[in-house]
């Protein structure tokens, strides 16, 4: 079982390969735009500090360490789930889901994997060149801070994945409205800065309700040696929430009729 | 007289019938009502803490900057456009022709289809907003001068046509122009004011932002709101920013007219 599902994620990785090189042009732009419209948000931290200016407490390198983090995680989220949105929404609006549902594998899986997307590598890698850089300028980093981080940082995944499965859910009934992401985005724009610049009370949301505090800042506080109870306890919710993102699917293709619309 | 009166018939014909069509997608617009207040909070929170401690960061108080990003959300929606988009895709698809027919200019059309779009806009994502800024989170929305601001904001409503529709027709010289839509879109996001105030950018990089398109449709328009511009240094007293806005939006207008007949001594009809 195991197996077969191994080898139908690596055959969909070969097609997204080969249809990247196909179409090189249209990916290296790909690349290019999710590069630099992704790098934006760094660019405001660094005009804020060249201003003479700053997030009490915070220094430039560790505002983006958090940011580098945030945006690695956006670019792996991106090739590994953000396509099941998009999939499932066209599937809805044809009515074509079945076609899916008809193959003998998991649906959720197929849409995953046959929607693995390569136009973010570079985001990724320009993710890792800004981590490099602030983690070089913050002082010593323990192993025991690294295996923090790590674990952290797969849980920032698991928020990204649940986000993902939820807005793909929520499009079984919220038909063909393209601007779902923005919903989401707009909630994890909370994540991707130091967290006590906020209300106790939004924090609190952030760290165990919708928690997008996990996809930048906790796994960064781990690296800065900061990595405390909360951050830690942060986990279960974050894996709560991935499996939140599974059910409502699933719940979702249970209902679903296939009539388009 | 009567060239006019026909003229405004079919602005109300073509916008009243974009304004049903999208009628159909209000839950669309109406996404607005969650995000813009959202994104407000987060910088709500950013700019608290970044002034804490000081009174002015390049000349902006912490309460300007407030009103300065409510007023920008705002004016956006007020002034948002697709029409690089629309007409991108009727040059790919050749459905351009049925226009290139038509006894009305398509950037006409264009501009009435926009109107109907924005009266959608103003219902649905701006009468809320502003309720919300308002009474929720208490900004300052009281512009320096109603008149200067509705003039300014006319004139960015127009810019962002006039803009974005030179973007359009680049599709009748490379098709598939979505790359450059993307490029501009991109270009527009940082340097329009939208992601912070101009002012905070190097001051080399202000002076050259003070020669490009991008500045009226978001960051002058704001700044009239508040009442003073400056830009890389230079400062204009409020009649004369609004007078420059309308000098490029006449400009953009012209180079528009001209980039439109060269496109039709190209077009075939075809699609691709």
């Amino acid at each position: 079982m195991f197996k077969k599902y191994m080898g139908i994620y690596v055959e969909c990785i070969k097609i997204s390969v080969s249809t990247a090189m196909t179409y090189r042009f249209n990916f290296l732009l790909d690349n290019f735009i999710m590069l630099v419209s992704n790098t934006l948000f760094p660019l405001v931290t660094l005009l804020i500090y060249g201003s003479g200016a700053e997030f009490p407490e915070w220094s430039l390198y560790e505002v983006l360490l958090i940011q580098a983090i945030f945006t690695m995680s956006t670019a792996i989220a991106d090739i590994f789930f953000g396509g099941v949105l998009w999939a499932t929404m066209r599937h809805v609006i044809e009515g074509s889901l079945e076609i899916v549902l008809l193959k003998p594998v998991d649906c959720l899986f197929f849409l995953v994997a046959s929607t693995v997307d390569f136009s973010s590598i570079s985001l990724f890698l320009g993710g890792g060149i800004m981590f490099a850089v602030a983690l070089s300028n913050i002082g010593r980093v323990s192993v025991l801070m690294v295996l923090q981080f790590i674990i952290l940082f797969i849980a920032g995944i698991c928020v990204m994945m649940g986000i993902s499965l939820i807005m793909a859910a929520t499009s079984f009934k919220w038909v063909g409205n393209s601007r779902l992401p923005e919903i989401f985005d707009s909630i994890k724009y909370f994540g991707r800065y130091p967290q006590n610049i906020f209300h106790k009370a939004i924090s609190a949301v952030t760290s165990f309700v919708v928690p997008v505090a996990m996809i930048g800042y906790f796994p960064a506080a781990a690296l800065l040696g900061e990595a405390n109870v909360i951050a830690l306890a942060a986990i279960l919710p974050c894996i709560a929430f991935m499996m939140a993102g599974v059910i409502l699917f699933r719940h979702m293709v249970h209902m679903y009729e296939g009539v388009g619309g | 007289m009567n060239f006019l009166l026909k003229k405004l018939k079919v602005i109300k014909a073509v916008a009243l019938v974009t304004y049903k069509e999208w009628s159909a997608y209000r839950t669309h617009a109406m996404v607005s009502i969650f995000v813009g207040p959202v994104y407000f909070i987060v910088q709500y929170f950013i700019w608290s803490a970044v002034y804490s401690g000081k009174t002015s960061l390049n000349g902006m108080e912490l309460s300007e900057m407030l009103t300065y990003f409510g007023v920008t959300t705002l004016i956006g929606y007020l002034t948002m456009d697709f029409a690089d988009w629309n007409l991108q895709m009727l040059v790919r698809t050749g459905k351009f022709l049925t226009f290139a027919i038509r006894p009305i200019h398509h950037r006409f059309f264009a501009l009435s289809q926009k109107i109907g779009h924005r009266i959608l806009g103003l219902f649905f994502e701006f009468l809320p907003c502003l309720l919300i800024f308002v009474c929720i989170f208490r900004i300052n929305l009281r512009p320096a001068n109603y008149g200067w601001i509705i003039i300014s904001v006319l004139l960015a409503f127009l810019m962002n046509l006039y803009m974005n529709y030179l973007i359009g027709m680049t599709a009748f010289w490379i098709v598939q122009a979505s790359g450059v839509r993307r490029v501009y879109l991109l270009l527009q996001s940082i340097f329009s004011g939208g992601l912070v105030p101009l002012v905070f950018f190097p001051k080399a990089l202000q002076k050259l932002l003070l020669f490009l398109p991008f500045q009226y449709v978001s960051y002058v328009p704001a700044m009239v709101f508040i009442g003073r511009y400056t830009l890389g240094d230079v400062s204009l007293p409020i009649p004369q920013i609004v007078g420059l806005q309308a000098a490029a939006v006449v400009v953009t207008a012209l180079i528009n007219e001209l980039v439109y007949r060269l496109s039709m001594k190209r077009f075939t009809g075809v699609g691709a």
